[in-house]
Formats: C-alpha cells, structure tokens, sequence
C-alpha cells in the first residue's frame, strides 16, 4: 500500500508535490494555533475567575471543555450585520485584515530545532511588517464601519498600537545587536546553553518594554481603554456581529500568543533547556525540545490572564505617555549601554 | 534562498481563505433579515445626530507623523545591529551620531506638547 | 569590510553649523520670550564661526573627502562665505519684525540655520546625491519657513503651494538624475563628464535625462516657465521669510547650476544652452513685463527676481570660463541687491502694518531722506545704472555673451533690460517726487539701519575694488574646470 502511495507522490508534478508538502505542514501549525486561541478564551475565563475566587464557566460540557466549541457555533448563527451606509466591502476586509497578519507570522516561528515552517534570514523583519500590517485592521474597520463611536475608538487604538510598536521595534534591534542576526532560529541558539545565557538577564529591561508593549499592542488590560465596554462601547468594533466579530477576537488573541512566542524565541531561548548541559547530560529528557518552547509560551500567556485581573484599567493619556515618554528612552538609553558595553568596556561578553 | 518563502505565500493565501471562509459560513448558515433600527448605527440607544464621518483632532496626524519617523529610525537600526561585529567602532559612533541627531528631535517634541494629552 | 574613516577636515564648516544648529534647538526649548535674543546671538555666532572654519579651511588644492561626494575647492568657498554674509544680514533686518509679529521663536533661526547647511553642501557637492541632498534640505527648511505665521491664510497657501510644486520640481530633477546615472554609470559628477565624453552629444537617454535636471533647475532658480511659486510664495511668505529665501537660495541655485550643467554635463552644453537661451529670454520677458503691472512691491520684487535669473543664465548660456565668472558675480550682486530691497521693506514694516504696497513708499523722501537715499542705491543698482554694481553685473553678462558670438541675444537682453528699468524707477519716483500718505517717522533699532547702510551703500562704494571681486569669481570657477 506505501509503495502505490509513494508512486503516486512521486508521479505529481514538483510543483504540486511542494504545495501538497507545505499544506500539510501549515495545517498541522494552524490547527493548532487555532484550537489554542479557542482555548485560550477559555482559560481566560476559568483563571480570571479562579483569581476573583469564583468558578468560571462549568456547565457546557465536561468542566466547561466544550465552551470555547460552543460560542464559535453561536456566532456562527448570528447575523452579520452591515450598517447602513457603511462600505461594504471595506468593512468585510477589516476583519480579514486584522486576522490574517496575525496567522501568516506563525510561518517563520520555530518550534523547536527542527519543526519549522520556514526558516528565512529576515524572520525578525518579517513579524516586524506583518505586526505593522495588524494596524490597517482597525482603522479600516473604525472608517468603514460608518459609526462615530467606532471612528473614534479605532483612531485611538490605532495610536496606541503605532505608539508601542515603536517601543517594540527598539527592544527587538536591542536582541539584534546581541544576537546578531534576524533568523528567528539563530537567535534562539545563540541563548543555548542554560538559563544564563538567555537573554532575559543582559536585556532585561528591553524584555519588560517588549512584554509590556505586546500587551499594549494587542489592546488588552490593563490598556484596553479603546475596547473597554465602560468606556467607548467595544471601540472600532462596536458595529461588527456574527463572524466578522470572530475575526476579530481570533486575531487579537492570535497575536497575544505571537507575541508570547516572540518573548519566549527571543529572550527566554526558544526550545533551549534552561539546564546547563552538564545536568542534560545525566537527565537527557531535560534536553532542549518543542516541550520547553510550550512550557515558556504557556507561562508568559499566564501573565496576560494575570495582569488582566490584577491590574485597574491605564487612562488613555497615561497610556500614550507611557508609551512615548518612558519607554522609547528606555529603549533608547538600552541600546546605547549595550553598544558601550560592546566596544569600549571589557563586559562585552555578557551582550554575546 | 527565495525557495523559503513559497511557504510563506502559501500560508498568505491559506490564511486569507480562512478568514474568508469564516465570514462566507457566517453569511450562509447566519439568518439575514435587515430593518432600519438593526442597521443603524449606534449612539447609545439615540439617533446618529451628524455624519460619522467628521473632523477628528490633528493630534492624530502628529502621532503618525511622530510613528513614521521613530519606525524609519528603527528600520535604519535593524540591518546596523545584524552587522555590528563587522562594523566596529566606526559603524557604532556613525550610529550613536544618528541617534543623537533623532534624539534631539525627540527632546524638541517632548518639550513643545507634541507627545502630550493623548 | 572595514569602512575608512573620511577626512572630516574639510567638512568642518558643515558639521560645526549643524551642530549649532541642534544646540540652537535645545536651547531655545528652555528660553522664554523675553530671552529669546540668546537665540539670534547664538545663530549669528554661529554664521560668524563657520566663516571663520571656511576661511582658515581654505586651500590652494581643491579638497575631496567622503569618496568623492564632498569637494572643498575655491568655487565652494567663494559661495559659502557669500552665504553666511547674506544670512546674517537677512537675520539681522528679521528680528524686530519677527519680534512684532510673534514670529520671534527659535524655530525661523533653526531652519534657517539648517538651511544654510543645505547650501554649504550644495556649494561643496561633487556627487549627484549630496547635490540632491543639500538641495532637499534646504527646500524642506524653506517651505517650512514660509509657513511660519500660522494664522495667515496667505502664508499657507504660498507654503503648500511651493511645497508641492517644489516637491514635483525635484523628482523632476532626481529623474534626471537617474537617467544620467543610467547612461554614464556613475553618480558622481566627474566620472559623469568623462563617460560623457565618450557619448555621443545626441544621445537620446542623455538628451532627456538633461531636460529633465534643466526643468529642475529652472524650477529652483525660478526661471520661466516654471516661474509660478516665485511671486506668490514672496508675496505670501512673511518678509523676514522672504529677505531669506530671496537671497542666499539664488547661490545656491547657482551652485546647483555649475556643478551639474558645467561641472557635470558640459559635454552636452549644445543641447542645454538653447535651452538656457530660451529660458533667459522668457524669463526677462516675462519678469519685466509683468513686474510695470505689479503694486505690491513685494510681488514687484518677484518679478524682478524672475528677470534677474533669466540674465543670469545668460551668462551661463555663453559657455566659457568668463561666462561663468560673469555669473558668478552676477549672482553674488544680485544677492546683496535682493537683501537690500527686501531690507527695506522690512524697515518700512511696523507692528501691524506690512509696507507691502507700492503706495507705501511715497513720499519716503520727506520721512526719512536717508532712507529713501538707500533705496535709490538699491534700484539703480538693480535697474543697471552706472556706477552701481548692478550695471558692471550686467555688464559683464552681457560681454560674454558678444564674445560667444550671440550678438541677438545681448540686444534683446539690454532692451528688456530698459523695459524693466521702468519700475524701479517708479519706486524712486514715488519717494522722491510724490507725498507721503503716512507721516510717521522710519523706526528700527540702530544695528538694523548701520547694516542696511553698509548693504546699499556696498552698491556703490564698492566699485573701485571691482576688478578684485571679478578676479575671485574667476579664480572660483577656474578651480572647478580644473578638478
């Protein structure tokens, strides 16, 4: 039976047979990715809850397993509606818009040493265009969705997000200059070896900007002032329902858990075991792997859930200035000690 | 080299039939019965009292104008922190000497109000 | 690959200026409005200091630095030191009106400072991207200059609309550009002139790479056809912006013109001086004839400016080392000319009151005799009455071009030369011969009026050291035939 399938692969023409061989590996990421974000709102809810000391949601199937399942098929059924006067095709392409970027980045993560989709020497600027990408989302939506209250909200979101993605871009050319090349994979390499080489501990305030500036981006609490419902009634996407809606909370929550595993490849190692290899030696499953690469993605996507119940909600000026004012010379002040550091003192080694 | 992105275009495209493919089941399988109050759009429960689409601050614009500048810097970073072993000393204090130019651009914006009540 | 550091020496001048300037920035955040004259000191400190690096700067031997994109030889110098002295006077006659206006902040002395840098690396440029960069600079720095009074409907439009024709004008030059990179292979300006020496002059991709970088050209000096910002923008602009941009751009116009089409692309100078050719005598058409309709002295002046260029191309147009001199000179006097009369306008300004019309100069006579004795220097000079400097400027234009052989040409440039004499002298006509509307007496504060003396009185006292200043002109453009 291999052999009539194997002469059937090799019988396709090479072009299809690549085709084929990418889909299957992009189905075996988005499949996942996908169940993830389902099941990210889920956990969302089950440890917000267990941190205001209430049960989340239990009743819909076994523990409340099947909730995320359960509201995709509602907002399956729901009506899509389009406001009167809105641009119709613009305001079925935001969604789109938002949603996409988020899902196409996940081509150049790795995984681990070997499980990869691709591995292109500009992985870095290449997460770096898509995330700027995300930005069209919201503000097509905000204009075409033909509402004040959404025009508004995604002027401000879209601020907030320009403003955060600058203090980003500036902790990423601070792991740059100390891992020296954008491969995604080459940066979670040069941090193999132990806990001690991650570079956490050398760009520790960059990894706080860069964390703290994914929170931002991704408009989630305690800086979701252009969403809030208290505040300005769901923001840009105050007119969207049904499907579209979906879109858009895929897509916010697709990039939470991007940049939960852009923080882990670029500051916490990527697959890297946080063991010195002489201890891997004796214990070899405490070697690097995909389990460490989940491990790391899973704990920082914890600290999402946990700065969302713990933290009351930035005001929108104090959003702005956070962003401006104190990260940019963070950043700045960073990249200029870890330059010095370099080339003018004898600490170079710790910037490796 | 350009045979790593065929991935990458592949993904493009399957990404882009997802996000179509949910709003198509969203159409097909959602009910589809427009009235003039579901299609409004919302005030808080009133009518729209103008045209949506109206003047909006120009601290807006500033921001972007703000966002285009700080992102070409960076994008001038990028290649600049990959080479910085090869560059040297040299490379870094051209580099510093560009930063401190943008900087005192960024001091000028900070003190003239440009970064403030947003 | 290890990068070699340049020669910073001879750059010394640029980056002192600009460095100014970015203190100039900081320092001003800090200063309130009743301090603001630390500004104005600084800047003419400044001008002051990067005259000085140039001068002791200055060599026999033309300097290259930067891999050949930056050249420090006699021609640069010559423009540069012209520069500073033009600003600093331009500076000077701004402040009070700046002061009236509550224009008087930091930012006009920083652009202009910026400015400045955007000319020095014009004058120094020996590469097609330095040329464009310093012109980019210097443009960006003008248009927003233009723009300074804010509340101004008038301001802002002349602004927006030399912000987009000028936009328009130097992609127009940058194709040009292009295409010539594409043709000869190289961007810098003498490995150009060599490989166009191997082409032949009709070469279609050089022909239209060159009618492109004249369109940019004509657009910057302000030559006709593509004259439409020039009296708007004046008109529009604030006259502190005005007596800037009127004066120190033309040089480095001037710069842009020599090093492209005689250091650059001289080769090809039979298919760009019938082009020149043209342009000069629409430009004295055009800018004569329209300046007898004009009564806002300001947009008068515009025009003139207009007719003013297009004499000057002439002496471009005559391809040959006296050509350029006589250019060169031309420029430098029409400079200190523009200074003079804008100056003026400036000194008739008070708080709330704009000396922009016509009527506003009459009878100056009976205000202030001195006054109307500087602006009468200053007319005749322009107008081209011996013994002015602007009579041996055309003079010498004119000269070179009968030596080229274009007979027709210097006769119709001296007829519109007489046409256009006519409204400068309207102006003295209306000092000295009709009464004034407006008693009040001339104010300004006393720098202001030793300066403007010195400017106008230059016209004329000057003349027995002309043979001198056309000496340097000479050495100027002989420097950079050598290199």
């Amino acid at each position: 039976m291999t052999e009539t399938l194997l002469g059937f692969w090799l019988a396709l023409p090479s072009w299809l047979q690549i085709l084929l061989a990418n889909l299957v590996k992009i189905v075996i990421i988005v499949l996942p990715v996908v169940l993830a974000v389902a099941y990210l709102t889920y956990a969302e809810r089950k440890i917000i809850g267990y941190m205001q000391v209430r049960v989340g949601p239990n009743r819909v199937g076994p523990r409340g397993w099947l909730q995320p399942i359960m509201d995709a098929v509602k907002l399956m059924f729901k009506e899509i509606i389009v406001p009167t006067n809105a641009n119709r095709f613009l305001f079925i392409g935001a969604p789109i818009l938002a949603f996409a970027p988020a899902m196409v980045a996940w081509a150049v993560i790795p995984f681990s040493d070997t499980l990869w989709l691709t591995n292109i020497d500009a992985g870095l600027l290449f997460i770096l265009a898509l995330t700027s990408m995300g930005v069209y989302g919201v503000i097509i939506a905000g204009w075409a969705s033909n509402s004040k209250y959404a025009f508004l909200g995604s002027l401000r979101s879209a601020a907030q997000i320009v403003a955060y993605e600058i203090a980003m871009g500036f902790a990423l050319v601070g792991v740059l200059m100390a891992a020296g090349s954008l491969n995604l994979r080459e940066i979670a390499l040069a941090q193999a070896g132990g806990a001690h080489h991650w570079y956490i501990l050398p760009l520790f305030p960059l990894f706080l900007v860069y964390f703290i500036s994914g929170v931002a981006e991704t408009n989630r609490a305690p800086f979701d002032v252009a969403e809030g419902e208290s505040e300005i009634v769901a923001g840009f996407h105050v007119e969207y329902s049904g499907m579209a809606f979906a879109l858009f909370f895929l897509g916010e929550y697709a990039n939470m858990i991007l940049i939960g595993a852009l923080a882990a490849v670029m500051f916490l190692g990527g697959w890297t075991t946080p063991f010195t290899p002489a201890v891997v030696a004796s214990l070899p499953w405490l070697g690097d792997g995909i389990h460490w690469f989940l491990i790391k993605v899973s704990f920082l996507m914890f600290c999402f859930l946990w700065f969302r119940a713990t933290f009351p909600r930035y005001r929108y000026d104090q959003i702005m200035r956070l962003g401006w004012k104190v990260f940019i010379p963070v950043t700045l002040v960073w990249i200029v000690v870890i330059g010095v550091a370099k080339f003018l003192t004898p600490w170079g080694y710790l910037f490796h | 080299m350009l045979n790593n992105y065929v991935p990458i275009l592949i993904f493009m495209a399957v990404a882009l039939i997802m996000g179509v493919a949910m709003v198509v089941i969203g159409r097909v399988l959602g009910p589809h019965r427009p009235d003039t109050e579901k299609n409004s759009p919302y005030e808080c429960g009133f009518e729209a009292f103008e045209d949506s689409r109206m003047k909006f601050d120009v601290r807006y614009y500033l921001v972007a104008i703000l966002f285009i500048i700080f992102d070409l810097e960076i994008a001038f970073l990028f290649p600049w922190a990959v080479a910085l072993s090869e560059v040297g000393m040299l490379g870094f204090v051209a580099m510093m000497l560009f930063l401190g130019i943008l900087v005192v651009g960024f001091i000028y914006e900070w003190k003239k109000g440009a970064l403030e009540w947003e | 690959m290890t990068a070699a550091m340049p020669n910073f020496l001879p750059v010394a001048p640029e980056i002192f200026v600009f460095s100014m300037a970015c203190v100039i920035l900081l320092v001003d955040l800090f200063l309130s409005d009743a301090r603001r004259g630390v500004t104005y000191l600084l800047t003419q400190l400044t001008l002051i200091g990067a005259a000085v690096l140039t001068v002791k700067g200055m060599s026999a031997a033309a300097v290259m630095t930067f891999n050949g994109m930056f050249v420090g030889d006699a021609l640069a110098n010559v423009l540069k030191l012209a520069i500073y002295g033009v600003t600093f006077f331009g500076f000077a006659y701004s402040r009070d009106y700046l002061r009236e206006r509550g224009m008087y902040r930091g930012e006009y002395f920083v652009l202009g400072l910026f400015g400045v840098v955007g000319m020095m690396v014009m004058a120094s440029a020996s590469h097609f991207l330095t040329l464009y960069l310093g012109l980019e600079l210097l443009s960006l720095c003008v248009y927003a200059m233009v723009a300074l009074q804010r509340d101004s409907g008038q301001s802002t439009e002349a602004a927006m609309k030399y912000f987009v024709l000028g936009a328009m004008a130097s992609g127009l030059l940058l194709y040009g550009m292009s295409m010539l990179y594409g043709m000869t292979g190289s961007l810098e300006i003498s490995a150009v002139r060599k490989a166009i020496e191997g082409l032949s002059a009709d070469n279609v991709i050089l022909v239209f790479g060159l009618v492109f970088v004249v369109v940019g050209i004509a657009f910057k000096l302000g030559a006709v056809p593509f004259h439409m910002w020039v009296p708007d923008v004046y008109h529009g602009a604030p006259t502190a912006v005005t007596v800037y941009l009127g004066t120190a751009p033309k040089l480095a116009a001037f710069a842009l013109v020599m090093r492209l089409l005689v250091g650059g692309l001289e080769g090809l100078a039979v298919s760009w001086q019938s082009m020149l050719i043209i342009l000069a005598i629409l430009s004295m058409a055009a800018g004569n004839v329209i300046a007898i309709a004009q009564d806002n002295i300001k947009r008068m002046l515009a025009y003139s400016s207009i007719s003013h260029m297009g004499f000057f191309l002439l002496g471009i147009v005559s391809v040959s080392q006296n050509g350029y001199s006589s250019a060169l000179f031309y420029v430098v006097v029409y400079a200190v000319m523009s200074l003079g009369a804008f100056g003026m306008v400036i000194l008739l300004s008070r708080a709330g009151f704009e000396a922009e019309r016509l009527d506003d100069f009459k009878g100056l006579n009976q205000r202030s005799p001195w006054h109307a004795f500087l602006m009468l220097l200053v007319m005749i000079s322009m107008a081209g009455v011996p013994p002015t400097f602007g009579f041996y400027a055309k003079l010498l234009v004119i000269q070179s071009v009968i030596n080229a052989g274009m007979i027709w040409l210097a006769i119709v440039a001296v007829l519109l030369a007489v046409i256009g004499a006519f409204y400068y002298l309207r102006v003295i006509k209306l000092m000295y011969f009709d009464d004034a509307d407006d008693k009040a007496p001339l104010g300004g504060p006393a720098d202001v009026r030793v300066l403007m003396g010195i400017n106008a009185l230059a016209l004329v006292l000057l003349i027995p050291w002309v043979g001198v200043l056309m000496e340097v002109c000479r050495a100027a453009i002989r420097a950079l035939a050598v290199a």
